[in-house]
């Protein structure tokens, strides 16, 4: 990567963190005990996961004819559900090869759940061409077997054949990558953890050292992964086209089905992912990882591929009138005005229409906003898979055979384990691993941090260049010796420097000075002179703690403003036994208000506090 | 600022011109020879067939040069920054391509050729029972005069407009830019993302009118997708080759094999993307076997084998198995051996989705009907005549670029970007 950055880019990484700080935001989730909110989540989704578990169980012990399908519509929920699920898998390895390829910064923050993402909706999706065929213990049908059938070995003419290959290929290659990338991290774990835990993560981590060398076959190994996965992030769902653009059902066959449907898996994956992703950051405080820069990177691609959707549909639409072919002209009128039409205009709604409020920068930076459109988008491809199979298999050739489908509780059960079992998943990947790909994100550290890049960096005026200089900070010996070579991710685990300084966090004997804790942050009141508020008039903050705050080096309202909470815990927490008990979580909203001279709401504010906490 | 100090002025020399107009000569004596040796084939087919392949070709890299600046501003990249003055000059033929495709237009009304089936009046009354075309009937809302020449003509205005307007910005921000706010590459980035849906939707609609409907009776959804990707690396093999001629006689001294690099990725990458989309088009339709749509590639297969399986070689083996290599694209010999096989590749391919329908149509004008298989010099495959027609359109082309080029700064100096594109490292 150019060790030049523009300044026109914004940071990536905020708060200005140090590589102690990463380790410390990112590795504290898996060693902490999971709050209430988490817990509730888990017990939600396994008992969802239950439901669905027994909705299967239901299907096999009573048959296929549990659900609605008929002779007519043979596919129905099952495959909308199978296609819709395979569609989500495609955004990790996206973010991950492809964007690696395109050396895009921003994937760091967000690639590592992506991937985890993925490997999920794949496990969710392959669930459901198993129990489709309702007679589980054929399943091995689909493998294709010699002779007894005929030496042809038939199934291979088959694109459903081809599918279980891709699908497969897909699953190994992307939980690979995924795994590659985990082993540094599970290193970084390892080495702060004691015991037993000390000893599931070594295994873990395979013996990860941080050697030179290991870092040297990671990365070769990572780079012959995204190119190994780059087609098969293209061959998964362009295969899955094929099940239904190989036959001459009109509506289905069509040539434009392989790459649409990658760009719809595209868009659904990357809306999934920003679902994920806003409820990840927020409950785990990664705001600083995961910056409303990556919220709105990801609303480009979410607005880029909802267009080419569209544009595919509308091709569709007119290519089919342009055809003068009856059939596949009723197809499409039957889509649009037929029984299922209000799936047809969800459709359109949902993939074409709402994508397009994010041309307007303030909607893509709305976190609120995308949040629910991150689900309407997900909504609108559940529709369009179903458009795709159900409504087409409704009216085919013959009208004799028209027919209507709406789903039993089982079929409906299913989906929803599917949910189940994926939220489950998700919630232990969170607990046990970094859900931030630690090592990447350092290693955009020094070319995305904003303590060099963007309106709080410091600038340095040096020899006449004309750019932000790498290092303002005041290079303390950690950072130094990390990151003398460049910006490979070199802060090894387990190296000298970096033990050295988590035991001198955790002593808290041996901080010296005043930027121990946080020692790169800078903050404004020391780039401008001494300026210095009266912290003490922020609730919950007495003499004690300010004095705390400005050994650490938080001077100024600002700079609590720009301090988020998990570093003012982690301050706390330093700062010896008295401290602990304080919630900071207000503190930074209070000086936000102060700094901006509204002392009237302030007050008002501060009435309905409870000692700097928010009442219960 | 620069990395070297190095030449920012390109001048267009007297020698580099006369060798253009030389080029272009050869292709006005191909083309006049073309207009009388057409072998036999009514309405002179030959000579208005090479018209249409080279027009659409040439005006389709131009296109694509549009459309790829405007990704990269949109997308925020930096990388192709020191040399996106080439890509400027290139977009700027498209006013040259709005020219040569409105001739055709006006060929459509003065009857002067017969390219398109559609265009015949006579097939769409229903009253001439013996020739009457209900298929084409039903079309004709689309495939008619007035789409091709006046809202055609118009669509490509809208991209010369875009074309112009990028450049101007760029141009204007090299006298005016460099403030605080980069307001020149905001409003960049307005205009290119505008125009990126808009060359989406209409880049398809002149495909099929311009393309698709020389074979009036056939479709195919992906049609477009699959054109669009052979302009795409047609105009990145061009790319190159003009930036290793620059390189060479001394300008850009700082594009280096980085950038190369980059540039020999995308043309690798998009090769295989075109590959894919072959496959994907070619494999769905024999696949299902419906006669209406297999009939394309039968005509193709049995006809002309030499370009239908010569199209996959050079488009897909060569570039696969030369740019597979890292080295070799970083390599001068390689880059150009295969920049040079993929632009007469690409070209090769599109006389493969014009040929055979134009013959068709000539044939059944002529009153001919069913099988007629044999050799017709300038549709079986491209013979010396249409090669020096497309010399003389290269020369065109470059003529217009390099005269666009010779007009400004190489450098844009105060593009936000220039300091990360002069540092690109792969």
């Amino acid at each position: 990567m150019s060790s030049v950055v523009s300044k026109i880019r914004e940071p990536l990484i905020t708060g200005h963190k140090s590589y102690h700080d990463i380790t410390e935001d990112l590795v504290s989730p898996t060693e902490k005990v999971p709050g209430p909110s988490w817990v509730i989540a888990f017990i939600v989704s396994v008992s969802v996961l239950a439901f669905g578990l027994f909705c299967i169980a239901w299907t096999i012990w009573h048959g296929i004819g549990t659900w609605n399908l008929n002779r007519t519509i043979g596919w129905g929920w099952d495959i909308t559900n199978f296609v819709w699920w395979i569609g989500i898998g495609h955004a990790g390895t996206l973010i991950s090869a492809i964007l690696l390829l395109f050396r895009q910064k921003w994937r760091t923050g967000v690639n590592r759940a992506a991937e985890a993402m993925t490997i999920f909706a794949v496990i969710c999706a392959a669930l459901f061409p198993g129990i489709h065929v309702g007679r589980a213990w054929v399943v091995f049908y689909f493998f294709p077997y010699p002779n007894t059938r005929g030496p042809l070995w038939p199934n291979f003419d088959s694109p459903l054949l081809w599918d279980l290959f891709a699908i497969s290929t897909y699953f190994t290659v992307s939980l690979l990558f995924w795994y590659t990338g985990l082993v540094p991290d599970f290193a970084t774990v390892r080495d702060r953890a004691k015991g037993f835990r000390k000893k599931i993560y070594n295994t873990l981590s395979f013996g990860w050292t941080g050697s030179a060398k290991h870092w040297q076959r990671w990365e070769s190994l990572s780079l012959i992964l995204a190119g190994i996965a780059t087609p098969l992030v293209l061959s998964v769902h362009t295969i899955v086209s094929f099940d239904f653009a190989t036959s001459v059902i009109p509506g289905w066959h069509t040539t434009i089905f392989p790459p649409y449907f990658v760009a719809g898996a595209i868009f659904s994956g990357f809306a999934m992912v920003l679902t994920l992703m806003i409820i990840t950051r927020k409950v785990l405080n990664l705001q600083d990882y995961i910056t409303i820069e990556h919220i709105e990177s990801m609303n480009k691609v979410i607005l880029v591929t909802g267009t080419i959707v569209g544009v595919a549909y509308l091709t569709e639409l007119f290519i089919a009138w342009y055809s003068q072919y009856p059939y596949e002209q009723f197809a499409f009128f039957n889509r649009a005005l037929g029984p299922y039409w209000w799936s047809y205009f969800g459709m359109m709604f949902c993939n074409v229409v709402t994508p397009q409020f994010f041309w307007v920068k303030k909607f893509r930076r709305n976190v609120a906003l995308t949040f629910f459109l991150s689900i309407i988008v997900n909504i609108g491809m559940w529709f369009e898979r179903f458009v795709i199979i159900a409504t087409t298999l409704a009216r085919d050739y013959l009208p004799s055979s028209w027919s209507f489908y709406v789903p039993t509780w089982v079929e409906i059960g299913i989906f929803l384990g599917t949910m189940g079992l994926f939220f489950t998943f998700y919630l232990i990947f969170v607990r046990v691993a970094p859900v931030v790909a630690i090592a990447e994100v350092k290693s955009i550290l020094k070319s995305s941090g904003d303590q060099y890049l963007g309106p709080n960096a410091i600038h340095h005026e040096h020899s006449g260049h004309d750019k932000v200089i790498m290092d303002p900070i005041h290079s303390d010996e950690i950072s130094d010796e990390h990151h003398g070579h460049g910006d490979a991710p070199s802060d090894t685990p387990g190296s000298p420097a970096d033990i050295g300084t988590e035991q001198a966090v955790k002593t808290g004997k041996d901080v010296k000075g005043e930027t121990k804790v946080s020692n790169t942050y800078v903050p404004s009141s020391r780039k401008e002179g001494s300026e210095k508020d009266d912290l003490k008039k922020i609730e919950g903050i007495g003499p004690k703690i300010e004095e705390v705050l400005n050994n650490s080096a938080i001077m100024t309202y600002i700079d609590l403003v720009n301090t988020d909470v998990g570093r003012l815990n982690a301050i706390l927490e330093n700062a010896g036994s008295n401290f602990r008990q304080h919630d900071p979580s207000t503190w930074s909203a209070q000086a936000k208000l102060a700094a901006e001279g509204r002392w009237e709401e302030l007050k008002k504010w501060q009435d309905e506090l409870d000692g700097g906490k928010t009442k219960k | 600022m620069e990395k070297e100090n190095t030449i920012t002025e390109y001048n267009f020399t007297g020698t580099s011109r006369l060798v253009l107009l030389i080029g272009m000569g050869l292709g006005v004596v191909c083309m006049i020879l073309s207009f009388f040796l057409d072998g036999g084939v009514e309405h002179h087919a030959r000579f208005w067939s090479n018209f249409l392949h080279n027009s659409v070709f040439f005006t389709g890299i131009a296109l694509m040069a549009t459309f790829f600046i405007a990704v990269c501003i949109t997308a925020w990249a930096g990388w192709y920054t020191i040399f996106k003055r080439v890509w400027e000059a290139f977009s700027q033929f498209l006013i040259v391509g709005f020219i040569l495709m409105l001739i055709i237009g006006i060929g459509i009304y003065l009857h002067w050729h017969h390219l398109y089936h559609w265009a015949d009046q006579t097939i769409l009354n229903p009253e001439n029972e013996e020739v009457y075309d209900a298929i084409l009937h039903g079309k004709s809302a689309f495939l008619n005069t007035t789409w091709y020449v006046i809202i055609g003509g118009l669509i490509v205005l809208v991209w010369v407009f875009f074309a112009y307007k990028l450049r101007a910005l760029s141009l204007d921000e090299d006298q005016n830019g460099g403030d605080a706010n980069f307001s020149h590459h905001r409003s960049m980035r307005w205009y290119a993302a505008a125009f990126l849906p808009i060359a989406g939707f209409s880049s398809a609609a002149m495909i099929w009118l311009w393309i698709m409907s020389v074979d009036s009776h056939w479709y195919s959804t992906l049609f477009a997708w699959y054109t669009g990707a052979s302009w795409f690396v047609s105009m990145i093999a061009l790319t190159i080759l003009v930036l290793v001629y620059l390189k060479n006689r001394g300008y850009f001294a700082n594009v280096s094999a980085e950038h190369f690099h980059d540039l020999g990725k995308f043309m690798f990458a998009f090769s295989i993307f075109w590959t894919y989309l072959w496959f994907s088009q070619y494999m769905l339709i024999w696949y299902a076997n419906v006669g209406e749509e297999t009939t394309y590639f039968k005509q193709r297969i049995d006809h002309y084998p030499v370009l239908f399986y010569g199209n996959l070689i050079i488009n897909f083996i060569v570039p696969f198995f030369v740019l597979m290599r890292n080295d070799t694209k970083r390599k001068y010999g390689t880059l150009v051996f295969v920049s040079i096989v993929l632009l007469l590749g690409h070209w090769w391919d599109f006389f493969l989705m014009l040929k055979p329908g134009i013959l068709h149509t000539a044939h059944e004008a002529a009153g001919m009907t069913g099988e007629h298989g044999g050799f017709t010099p300038g549709f079986t495959i491209p013979g010396l005549l249409e090669i020096g027609t497309m010399l003389g359109f290269l020369s065109l082309f470059l003529f217009v670029a390099f005269s666009v080029l010779s007009r400004s700064s190489l450098v844009a100096k105060n593009d936000p970007f220039l300091e990360e594109s002069l540092h690109h490292h792969v």
